[in-house]
């Protein structure tokens, strides 16, 4: 019985007016709900990705090109031929996405997403400590924070450009590839593209609030929440990029 | 006079900033996990492998959620209300790779 009535007037307390009942901020709980519609969009992309990828047959393991590999002109004829590039079945990431800025030449496979997946990890974690300065009221750790969010962000954004003009460059597009399917390439810049726009957005906000912050703008609020709510989006693109890796590069 | 916002919110914990830190090394850790698994079943086309990897990515998911977006922290209602609706999502892998196999089978045939 005690506790009955403890749970009535808890719910009466939570559920009786007057504040949130999730003890939030209107906007922090509207930018979760878009987050979850937005979560819905890109599961609707992945899920048609696995769709398509599902109905190929699996890959051919590659047991020809070595890591650090010498990589020739020929080499997208060479695993024509060895069957690996062939449009009836899903080519290896691997293969596909083995080049690296600066080293033409060598079979470097994965790395440069590697690298991009560190540079979004890094600039979360910049984004978490703008967020838990913000708390503090600490204007100056804020501003710093955020610029290397920015740089973090826009890193993303360059090396995603230079992924998309290498594959553009040996010949992929929405109509056709040299490595498999058309499906593939045209789903890696349909999601990827997608995504390219969320982190766009995101560095763009991300700048708006860093001018805000430099101004003094939350400093008179007395909070930094816009921070905060800025940065549930910006994790949320971080988040959505471990399945683009997950699902286009390492499946 | 200057007008201060009364902001209704979740406290953080006072380690925040060492919890920040040990999620960036989990995430760094199981994505180089991640690629090292990749070359070690390079030879595998087994569906466990697919499965092993998405798992990965929900464990990566589940560390950003709770602790860089403060889910953690939130009152119970507002993570079921956010959680919950995934399920929907489930469904829909599940319908579209059922889908997917009859439309595997059909090219076959």
């Amino acid at each position: 019985m005690a506790n009955t009535a403890t749970l009535t007037t808890d719910s009466k307390q939570t559920w009786g007016g007057g504040k949130s009942p999730f003890s939030v901020s209107y906007g922090k709980l509207m930018m979760w709900i878009f987050l979850l519609s937005d979560a819905f969009t890109f599961s609707s992309l992945l899920v048609a990705y696995g769709f398509v990828r599902f109905t190929f047959t699996s890959t051919l393991p590659n047991t020809i090109v070595k890591p650090f590999a010498h990589l020739s002109h020929s080499f997208v004829e060479e695993m024509h031929k060895a069957g690996l590039f062939v449009t009836e079945r899903w080519p290896s990431p691997e293969l596909v996405f083995n080049h690296f800025p600066f080293l033409h030449g060598i079979h470097l496979p994965l790395m440069f997403v590697s690298l991009m997946t560190f540079i979004l990890i890094a600039s979360s974690v910049t984004m978490v400590l703008a967020v838990e300065a913000g708390h503090r009221m600490a204007k100056k750790e804020v501003e710093m924070y955020m610029i290397l969010t920015i740089i973090g962000g826009a890193a993303f954004l360059g090396c995603q450009a230079w992924e998309w003009t290498n594959f553009i460059t040996e010949g992929a597009s929405l109509s056709g590839n040299p490595f498999g399917p058309t499906a593939f390439a045209a789903l890696f810049f349909i999601v990827t593209g997608f995504h390219g726009t969320h982190v766009l957005s995101g560095v763009i906000l991300n700048i708006v609030i860093y001018i805000n912050v430099v101004k003094g703008t939350y400093e008179k609020r007395g909070h930094y929440e816009m921070v905060e709510k800025v940065g549930l989006y910006w994790h949320f693109v971080d988040l959505v990029w471990v399945f683009v890796f997950t699902f286009f590069y390492l499946i | 006079m200057e007008h201060i916002e009364h902001l209704e919110h979740t406290e953080s914990p006072a380690n925040m900033k060492s919890q920040i830190w040990k999620t960036f090394w989990i995430l760094l850790v199981l994505t180089v996990v991640d690629i090292v698994l990749y070359f070690v079943l390079l030879s595998s086309s087994s569906i466990y492998k697919n499965i092993l990897f998405v798992f990965l990515g929900i464990v990566k998911a589940f560390y950003i959620v709770s602790v860089f977006m403060h889910m953690k922290f939130e009152r119970k209602f507002l993570v079921w209300i956010i959680i919950a609706p995934m399920l929907f999502v489930c469904f829909l892998i599940w319908l579209a790779l059922n889908e997917a196999g009859f439309t595997f089978d059909s090219r076959l045939f």
